[in-house]
């Protein structure tokens, strides 16, 4: 008999309390919206299924939880606190990049610098609110509406707030349908909106393809090295893509690689908010604040779209400058829709690309920037 | 400790207004670079094409110098026909080596050359035994 009482006090069932029943609704909610909404299910799916896993309650030292060493869920918990998944999410994300659109709209670039300004804007309201600089930055970031950027930053400063910081960042970014239009649309006129952008007969050649990568991962590691494990995977993986002389690789890159670690990094990820480390003031403060940094990014590309076309010629659609967030392709999508809802002949998808992987470029950036300050 | 207090103590401003211009200041360069990319390719490429160009049209001086150029075609019939009556005192079926002779003597600048095209465009006809014979017209 007290084999048995002991047995049913080790069971789930009798040592869960409430933070363990609102994560295990957080997570299922996570799994409708993927499965229901396929609202991001790529990342949506693993976090919310890891929510659940990593907030079934077991009796503690069992070597079972993520935050016990040892357990299977820690060693695969490795990869995230050490920075090794977000930078092979990096390799493969480009692998899959074609710059050929930012290759021959270069003016977009500053769309996608200008939408970092929500990180250093986030930074500061964070520091207002109380958290010391390495909190802040991390929360910060996820301004950037980067997942692997921002969970790779918060693992190198702030690692005990990488559930809350990962959860809101991949949120936000499965929210962006509903968070982006109506900033985009309050921060535009009908006009603007309506602006066609040109065409541009250029094609780019195998040579700019190729040179791009690596002009670009000089410039950008020589100017902020921290962000080498992001850019520099970033970089290879495209020139992969591009030299066409490594296409085996290139596909392995962009599919196997980038997939396995998206499903242990969503995973892992998701189970690391347990109830008990994720359910607590701060937590609720950095959903605020994200979603803070996210609003702003979004607000200073448009803004920033709209100060260019006051010294410009031809002016640019200012909702271009919303996709300067690198939520690939996401906030692209959301672009374009805006702009087809006011005129259904008006592509914008092209461009908007052109912002968004400038914007990945940028949010890498600001990480490594981040990073070299506080480390 | 909280508000602009928290932010001055913590360095915050500076952070803030350093990252910001450092990445609009890295994105803008490399939007530059790339910006000038085409027109540096281009140019590097019309570089080479003009050496090249520049190149093959020295060699092919070289080749025209050291190489005479073939009689033209249309003028092998012509010099079949001025030649063949310098060449009845050779004999009919002749050899190669008595024509190369009488052209040489009768000032041809090219008479290897000449006999080439003539064998080649069927002016020289073989007559068997090494020797040949002038077309017939």
């Amino acid at each position: 008999m007290d084999l048995f009482i002991q047995f049913l006090t080790n069971t789930g069932y009798y040592l869960a309390d409430y933070r363990h029943l609102i994560m295990l609704v957080v997570g299922s909610t996570f799994v409708y919206l993927a499965i229901a909404k396929k609202y991001e299910p790529l990342l949506l799916l693993p976090i919310g299924f890891g929510v659940i896993v990593g907030n079934i309650p077991f009796f503690k030292g069992f070597g079972l939880g993520i935050y016990e060493p040892n357990s299977v869920l820690h060693y695969l918990y490795f990869g995230v606190t050490s920075g090794l998944y977000p930078s092979i999410v990096f390799l493969g994300l480009g692998a899959m990049t074609d710059f050929s659109s930012l290759l021959v709209r270069p003016k977009l670039m500053l769309l996608g610098a200008a939408a970092q300004m929500g990180i250093y804007f986030t930074l500061l309201s964070a520091l207002a609110f109380g958290f010391l600089p390495k909190e802040a930055a991390s929360i910060a970031i996820i301004g950037g509406a980067d997942g692997p950027t921002s969970i790779f930053l918060t693992a190198k400063l702030a690692p005990h707030l990488i559930g809350p910081v990962a959860i809101a960042a991949y949120s936000y970014m499965a929210l962006i349908p509903i968070i982006q239009p109506p900033i985009m649309r309050l921060l535009t006129t009908r006009q603007e909106r309506l602006i066609r952008m040109p065409d541009v007969e250029r094609t780019v050649s195998r040579k700019e393809l190729l040179l791009f990568p690596v002009i670009g991962v000089i410039l950008c590691c020589f100017l902020a090295p921290a962000s080498i494990p992001l850019l520099g995977t970033f970089f290879f993986g495209n020139l992969m893509k591009v030299s066409g002389v490594v296409d085996r690789l290139a596909k392995t890159a962009a599919s196997s690689i980038i997939d396995t670690a998206t499903i242990f990094l969503g995973f892992t990820v998701g189970a690391s908010t347990q109830g008990d480390v994720f359910l607590t003031p701060k937590s609720v403060g950095i959903f605020v604040l994200g979603a803070v940094a996210f609003s702003i990014a979004t607000a200073s590309g448009v803004l920033f779209a709209k100060l260019m076309n006051l010294f410009m010629k031809s002016k640019i659609n200012p909702l271009l400058g919303a996709a300067g967030v690198s939520a690939v392709p996401g906030s692209a999508r959301e672009v374009h829709l805006v702009g087809q809802k006011e005129d259904p002949s008006n592509y914008l998808l092209m461009h908007a690309m052109a912002c968004n992987s400038s914007g990945v470029i940028g949010s890498a950036i600001c990480a490594g920037i981040l990073w070299s300050f506080l480390a | 400790m909280y508000g602009l207090e928290a932010i001055q103590a913590h360095n915050g401003w500076a952070m803030a207004f350093t990252g910001a211009i450092i990445v609009i200041t890295g994105l803008s360069v490399l939007s530059l670079i790339i910006s000038q990319l085409h027109r540096i390719i281009d140019m590097i490429d019309n570089r080479s094409d003009r050496k090249s160009k520049k190149l093959n049209a020295r060699s092919q001086a070289a080749v025209s110098e050291s190489k005479p150029e073939l009689p033209p075609l249309s003028n092998l019939g012509e010099t079949m026909n001025r030649f063949k009556p310098l060449t009845k005192e050779i004999g009919d079926p002749f050899d190669l080596a008595a024509l190369f002779r009488i052209f040489k003597l009768h000032n041809d600048p090219h008479p290897h050359l000449t006999i080439r095209s003539l064998r080649e465009q069927g002016y020289l006809v073989p007559a068997g035994e090494g020797l040949f014979s002038w077309k017939h017209q």
